[in-house]
């Protein structure tokens, strides 16, 4: 990426607005800036990371950094969705903890093949999405109160299931009169969407298979929401709803189904989660909250898109990773690690913001 | 008297000259009306008055003194106090009249730390008794109307003491007693010396109220003209620099007129009454009647926006049902919705998305988007509405009024329409784009039906080949448009009651 190229393309998109003033050179800069601060950040604190440790930039490692941030990603995408009809889904942690509680109970306290637990948690994340849309456009409860109370009644739904204890392999089963030993467990095809790898080789570890996951959940919906006819009228909706009632859209079914979209990638998360941790640890999915909600967010500065993105979601997620990922190799303490995450979210969208303002 | 006098104002902004040496005089007591067509100035000669830009070149002077206007509080400190056009911006919609009407009295230091409320309600009522609103001082803003709020905008404005007062199209959103109202305020402060500046596209209006005029051209001033020789077309013509023609498409006779829909009996709780008529392809068939007698609502249900509760929609002959706008569009009926920047634009948006957006399925193969087709087919839209500059990748926002409303009407044209409904489509735009939007619907009325709906009584009594006159939620009239009485149609319009403030109107002129 050269300088002269970002400034003529950068010129190309001021073109169409009403300020033709971008031939003076602190303007073209700040365009520059404005467009590619954040990717640039991003390339600067990994090569930061790269001179500072020896282990950084290694190709394992960078897979490691992905691996590590796949689960946030996919349910980040999903509040994505939810964030581009213009409405918020604050379930999506919860959902994702019922996931991994759910599946993982299944296998082990119900013997359900793994292949049906997978089935039958994708069915209830959608239906949870199902059941927000419902409150949200039926009963008129505002986006964030509707999802903020499913949070609570998935949260308690997901402890009820084995009546507040994790689920693992010899663990006696809650359900059970005489307290009898869980026989079931959890089967290694399921464990290899969370720890597996592919195209594995004598020099090269191979490629996590959550990574793969991540990437296809990625492309699907880029491809979606940026080149399909429907992402046009997703984020139509989430412009001015009443126009695009009014240009013969069902604004209702575009909610139901976004909503429904995010139920099932917050879902999905929570079952390589699952299969990451190869057990069903209680509340394993609340991080993904806010770290889902400040991946969405922080795509709206990527690119200056200024509105909810795939591809800024992603890099909003890979940021994050990085960040923990290096910082844990610097052998910073992990409670100074929140202190330096936060600070770079403040700064990096700060500057991004600040410039927007005429 | 108070006077203020600006002589040589100039903006330049990067490529664009917006105002080239304006002068401006306004006095105590009288009311000068600026008028122009979109993008000749205006609006910068309002900033520049009221303190938006930090700098600008020429100056200002009020009662002979030279002041330096540079940012909204020294426009505030001489008196300078404009009503924009957009009410909601400057009202806070969860706090009463009264808190609204006050803000200023609140936010000081010396008001305590408590509010005491009856005082506070006292005094609301006091400002807006003394201009014979009748506003409940203790109700939310929120749950005001379009004219309730800009009437509370001007009291405010007032209450503070302005001794210039900017109106910015303050009867773009008002019925016609309203605007009686309005203008029985305005004569009043007129007489107590406050000096108007008064913007509008309403012609026959500045007639009325107006003592001078001046008249704006790409951001030049080309006319001025006193009271008395003030004339219409003459200000057409310098708003447009060349002669005006006509402002309305000749009306053809039709050969066979061909019946698309009729309505029969239509109700809606107590917003409309047994509304029964006929369209036809062939003709435009306008409907006029004030702010609030339910031309939308009766426009909203026929596209499926709205239900009725009654009655029933013939289309073809075959009674039809529609659930969602999207059940109308299908059947080639088509709603420009009025209020477009809220209800018919996606203003981030840019021309092409907000063209192409009812019908994506027809630029999409497989689900997906094919861009260029898609441009291709958006340019040659652009083409037929004349819409300049032709690039389809201007975002919405950008555009001026006229333009933003042929973006409202581009998207309809490409299908075709059985029925294209037009809700108040020349709200805030200028002479030539109203005219090319008159024509637009003239020609649309060769293939289609086409319901012409407005609050303006004249272009509707020009545009359409019948008439329909709509009062509270009823028809009280219909009328073949060429041999029509402009009085009976006003006074069906206004209800018999207030029909003796219409004569007194009409008097003045």
């Amino acid at each position: 990426m050269t300088f002269d190229d970002s400034s003529s393309t950068s010129k190309s998109a001021e073109l169409n607005s009403v300020k033709p003033a971008t031939l003076n050179p602190s303007s073209v800069l700040s365009n520059f800036l404005l467009r590619y601060g954040l990717i640039l950040t991003l390339l600067l604190v990994m090569l930061f990371f790269s001179f500072r440790t020896q282990a950084f930039a290694t190709v394992d490692n960078l897979l490691d950094i992905l691996r590590a941030v796949s689960i946030l990603t996919i349910v980040a995408l999903g509040v994505t969705f939810s964030v581009v009809v213009n409405g918020f889904d604050v379930s999506v942690g919860a959902v994702t903890g019922l996931a991994v509680i759910l599946s993982s109970a299944l296998m082990v306290i119900w013997k359900v093949p793994w292949y049906f637990a997978v089935l039958i948690c994708l069915s209830v994340g959608a239906l949870i999405g199902w059941l927000n849309s419902f409150l949200i456009i039926r009963l008129r409860i505002p986006d964030l109160l509707a999802t903020l109370g499913m949070l609570y009644l998935v949260q308690g739904l997901q402890m009820s299931i084995t009546k507040g204890d994790a689920v693992y392999k010899g663990m006696t089963n809650p359900w059970s009169p005489t307290r009898a030993i869980a026989d079931g467990a959890i089967h290694p095809d399921f464990l290899r969407l969370g720890q597996g790898f592919v195209l594995s080789s004598e020099s090269f570890r191979g490629i996590p298979i959550p990574v793969l996951i991540m990437l296809g959940v990625a492309l699907i919906t880029f491809v979606f929401l940026e080149l399909s006819r429907f992402g046009r009228i997703f984020y139509a909706v989430g412009g001015n709803i009443e126009a695009a009632r009014l240009a013969g859209i069902d604004v209702d079914k575009i909610r139901t189904i976004a909503y429904v979209i995010s139920g099932v990638l917050a879902t999905t998360g929570g079952l390589v989660l699952a299969a990451r941790i190869g057990s069903g640890a209680v509340k394993a999915g609340d991080p993904y909250l806010l770290d889902g909600v400040a991946a969405t967010y922080f795509g709206f500065a990527v690119l200056n898109a200024r509105r909810a993105n795939v591809f800024g979601t992603v890099l909003g997620a890979i940021f994050v990773g990085v960040m923990l990922n290096g910082l844990t190799m610097m052998n910073i303490p992990w409670y100074i690690q929140d202190v330096i995450k936060g600070l770079v979210l403040i700064i990096s969208l700060g500057l991004s913001y600040y410039t927007t303002r005429r | 008297m108070t006077a203020l006098k600006a002589s040589g104002l100039k903006k330049v902004f990067p490529g664009v000259v917006a105002l080239d040496c304006v002068d401006l005089e306004l006095h105590g007591g009288t009311v000068h009306a600026l008028i122009g067509a979109n993008g000749a100035g205006k609006s910068t000669l309002i900033k520049i008055l009221t303190g938006y830009y930090p700098s600008y070149e020429g100056q200002i002077e009020i009662n002979g003194q030279v002041v330096a206007i540079h940012k909204p509080m020294d426009a505030f400190h001489y008196g300078i106090e404009v009503v924009h056009q957009e009410v909601d911006i400057t009202l806070i919609p969860y706090l009463s009249v009264a808190e609204n009407l006050l803000i200023e009295k609140l936010a000081t230091p010396e008001s305590g730390f408590f509010v005491r409320k009856t005082e506070l309600y006292r005094q609301a009522k006091e400002s807006l008794e003394n201009l014979q609103l009748d506003i409940d001082v203790r109700r939310q803003v929120a749950d005001l109307s379009l004219p309730q709020k800009q009437l509370l905008v001007i009291a405010r404005a007032i209450s503070r003491n302005a001794s210039f007062l900017i109106l910015d199209e303050p009867t773009a959103s008002l019925s016609l007693s309203d605007v009686e109202r309005l203008f029985a305020i305005i004569r009043d402060l007129r007489q107590k010396g406050v000096a108007f500046l008064y913007v509008s596209h309403r012609l026959a209006e500045i007639q009325e109220i107006a003592d001078e005029v001046t008249i704006l051209r790409g951001g030049r001033q080309v006319a001025h003209f006193k009271r008395e020789n003030f004339e219409i077309s003459k200000a057409v013509e310098a708003m447009l620099g060349s002669p005006p023609g006509e402002l309305f498409p000749p009306r053809e006779p039709v050969s066979e007129r061909k019946l698309v829909m009729e309505v029969r009996n239509l109700g809606q709780t107590a917003r409309l009454k047994d509304i029964n008529f006929q369209v036809f392809q062939g003709e435009v068939l306008g409907i006029t009647g004030l702010t609030g007698a339910g031309k939308t609502e009766l426009l909203n249900i026929l596209a499926g926006s709205q239900r009725a509760d009654r009655g029933e929609i013939l289309l073809n002959g075959k009674i039809t049902r529609f659930r969602l706008p999207k059940d109308a569009i299908r059947r080639g009926i088509f709603l420009i919705p009025e209020d477009r920047r809220n209800l018919g634009l996606l203003v981030e948006n840019t021309i092409r998305t907000n063209i192409t957006l009812p019908f994506t399925r027809d630029f999409s193969r497989m689900g997906f988007i094919e861009p260029l087709r898609e441009r291709q087919r958006v340019l040659q839209i652009m083409d037929r509405l004349r819409l300049v500059p032709r690039n389809p990748e201007m975002p919405a926002k950008n555009l001026s009024g006229g333009n933003q409303q042929k973006v409202v009407i581009g998207k309809w044209l490409l299908k075709e329409s059985k029925i294209i409904l037009f809700d108040e489509a020349t709200q805030g735009i200028d002479v030539g784009a109203k005219r090319e939007v008159y024509a637009i619907a003239r020609e649309l009325s060769k293939s289609s039906g086409v319901i012409f709906s407005s609050s303006d009584i004249d272009e509707v009594l020009g545009l359409a080949d019948r008439v329909l006159v709509l009062h509270d939620g009823q028809i009280v009239g219909e009328f073949d448009a060429s041999h029509v009485d402009r009085q009976q149609v006003m006074e069906l319009a206004t209800g018999a009651s207030v029909k003796q403030e219409t004569q007194i109107g009409a008097q003045e002129q």
